[in-house]
């Protein structure tokens, strides 16, 4: 049985290096371990083993039990077309105009083949734990939503809409005479886009009792991982985090991540030793400010819902080694595997 | 206004909206995203989707993607706003879920109707993060290479050629000076520079010096003052470093212990006025 752990958020919170030290542990726990990660920056790639940015696990040179893998969207598509559609099919639709500008731009379609991508991996029986940076459209919430989105669009609803109730042959899908409502369609899109849409469509419902089977497995997993929402104490990212709350996601555990001390905030003994001191009292004082703004975000939050925060510190320089991501858990007891089930 | 997500983005969307309209013009704030920051920025709950005047010269508003197909349906089809649209429109949104681009050319296409209204006199529009953007100010490139006649193939010319006049529009990127949003401004210079003019990179979040060496912080006592300068040193440190790769343009200093959003507007706005 593979423990999945999904870390999301906003942007900019954080979240992949997380995910890179929630591995790290994993791993030095002696689980064999699966990171797979969007976008890293190229220093935290390194760290984590990843010299060639592919969709191929790469074994950590440096960590015994630990890999890392990218989700590649555009290359997944081709995957998810050849998985599920007949070979010559297959072949059509990823040649299709239509099929590219899908598969980079339909909402859904990025995360469906992120979570796809997952599935197959947890489905190999090789990893006792996989931690999953998830893709950021809309701060990773349609993660989640993807597989019913992509059931409706390969479940052919707009298929039938274009043609008719019954579905004809690939050629001469639809007749325009016949369908007043598609008038209005055709005069702002154009027969010929119309058409092409429908052809599209109709290779596209090749796929669809694969996508079906699949996308109710990819619930499951989906289901059963534990979440983690990484979220700072500033307005945007809180935002975020509450909406995966509302949505009805159940997030194990929210990280509040660049979580200054509070001991900031305690009256400490100004320095008086020179003019450097001036300048260190009040720097002090400043940073106090944000302490304190930070911990009325988190009382706020913590009022709203009952999910368990763990504070990451704020670091002044990201991770960049092994070292670095294993210290970001050692120094957030509250952010353990135990809390992740793992 | 695009930029990473976290960089700031709507806040000093609405501070310039706030500067502007100090300099006595007629302003439009528009949210192209479903987010709701642009609003609390300007101290309002929630945008309309026609523009409100939300506070002395600022209007603002919000194109909430699925409203602005079905205006745009009724519209074609001259309906009233109360009619219920049916199966024609559910149609419609869902070949727009399908045909990339057919809601982002809708969505631009409104907040262009708006700039070259003579109401304004500058209209801001807070645009979807970087990444997101690129395909986003492409759409009516997608479209019109896509769609080969019709009506929305001429509207996506028109507007194609509105963005790429640096006469008319410009994107204007807001980034802090750390390694990720840095490099995707870069990168958004290569990816972007046909279809609209970078017409200004924003620095957000700028902590200034110290004014104390790293040798004599180390040599504080332990506690919170040596720990509170040793950040403040290293997150400068890395923030000198970013920043010297970006393109010159307006530096916005951090903000301590500033809790609304609209205050965090206001103090952009004062910072924003003396940087350009």
């Amino acid at each position: 049985m593979t423990g999945v752990v999904l870390v999301t958020g906003g942007g900019g919170v954080g979240k992949t290096t997380i995910a890179a030290a929630v591995g790290v542990a994993a791993a030095e726990a002696g689980h064999e371990t699966l990171v797979l990660t969007v976008d890293p920056a190229r220093r935290l790639a390194t760290a984590l083993g990843l010299e060639q940015l592919g969709n191929h696990p790469e074994p950590n040179p440096k960590l015994k039990g630990l890999s890392a893998a990218m989700l590649d969207s555009a290359a997944s598509w081709d995957a998810i077309a050849y998985r599920h559609a007949p070979a010559d099919i297959a072949e059509r639709l990823v040649t299709n105009p239509l099929f590219d500008a899908v598969a980079t731009r339909f909402p859904s379609g990025q995360s469906y083949a992120a979570a796809e991508e997952m599935t197959v991996h947890i489905e190999s029986g090789k990893w006792d734990v996989i931690v999953v940076d998830t893709p950021p459209a809309s701060g990773g919430i349609e993660f989640f939503a993807s597989p019913t989105r992509m059931r409706e669009l390969v479940g052919g609803r707009l298929l039938r809409w274009l043609t008719g109730a019954g579905l004809p042959g690939r050629r001469g899908l639809f007749n325009l005479a016949g369908r007043p409502a598609l008038r209005l369609a055709d005069t702002l899109l154009g027969g010929p886009l119309l058409e092409q849409v429908a052809e599209f469509l109709f290779d596209l419902r090749t796929t669809y009792d694969g996508i079906s089977a699949k996308s109710v497995d990819i619930e499951q997993h989906l289901r059963a991982a534990s979440t983690v929402v990484v979220t700072t104490a500033d307005p945007g990212p809180l935002r975020e985090a509450l909406r995966f709350h509302e949505v009805g996601i159940k997030p194990a555990l929210v990280v509040f991540n660049r979580a200054l001390p509070s001991e900031w905030l305690a009256h400490e003994e100004p320095l008086v030793d020179g003019r450097a001191a001036a300048a260190l009292n009040e720097n002090l004082a400043r940073w106090a400010l944000e302490v304190r703004r930070q911990e009325d975000s988190r009382a706020d939050f913590s009022g709203r819902v009952a999910t368990p925060v763990a504070a990451v510190p704020w670091l002044a320089d990201a991770p960049v080694d092994l070292e670095g991501l294993r210290a970001i858990l050692a120094g957030s007891p509250e952010l353990s595997l135990d809390r992740l089930g793992i | 206004m695009s930029g990473k997500g976290g960089v700031g983005k709507s806040a000093v969307t609405a501070a310039l909206g706030i500067v502007a309209a100090r300099r006595g013009l007629s302003v439009l704030t528009i949210s192209m995203t479903e987010d709701l920051g642009l609003g609390a920025h300007l101290g309002v709950d929630r945008l309309g989707y026609s523009p409100q005047e939300i506070r002395p010269g600022i209007h603002g508003m919000t194109i909430d993607r699925s409203y602005a197909l079905d205006e745009y349906i009724r519209l074609q089809l001259h309906a009233p706003r109360i009619a219920p649209l049916g199966p024609v429109a559910r149609g419609l949104n869902a070949l727009a879920d399908t045909v990339p681009g057919i809601r982002d050319i809708i969505t631009i296409g409104k907040a262009l109707f708006e700039a070259g209204r003579d109401r304004w006199d500058l209209v801001i529009a807070d645009a979807p993060p970087l990444g997101q953007v690129t395909s986003y100010l492409r759409a009516p490139e997608t479209i019109a290479s896509l769609v080969p006649v019709g009506r929305v193939r001429d509207q996506a010319l028109r507007y194609q050629a509105q963005l790429a006049d640096p006469g008319f529009s410009g994107l204007a990127l807001v980034t802090t000076a750390e390694e990720l949003p840095v490099v995707e401004t870069l990168e958004a210079f290569d990816g972007i520079a046909e279809a609209v003019t970078i017409s200004a990179v924003i620095t957000n979040r700028l902590l200034s010096p110290l004014g104390v060496s790293e040798a004599t912080v180390l040599a504080q006592p332990a506690g919170a003052h040596r720990d509170a300068g040793l950040l403040h040193r290293g997150l400068r440190r890395g923030q000198r470093r970013w920043n010297g790769q970006l393109p010159d343009g307006p530096q916005l200093p951090y903000l301590f212990g500033v809790h609304t959003p609209g205050e965090v507007a206001v103090r952009i706005a004062d910072q924003l006025g003396e940087a350009l």
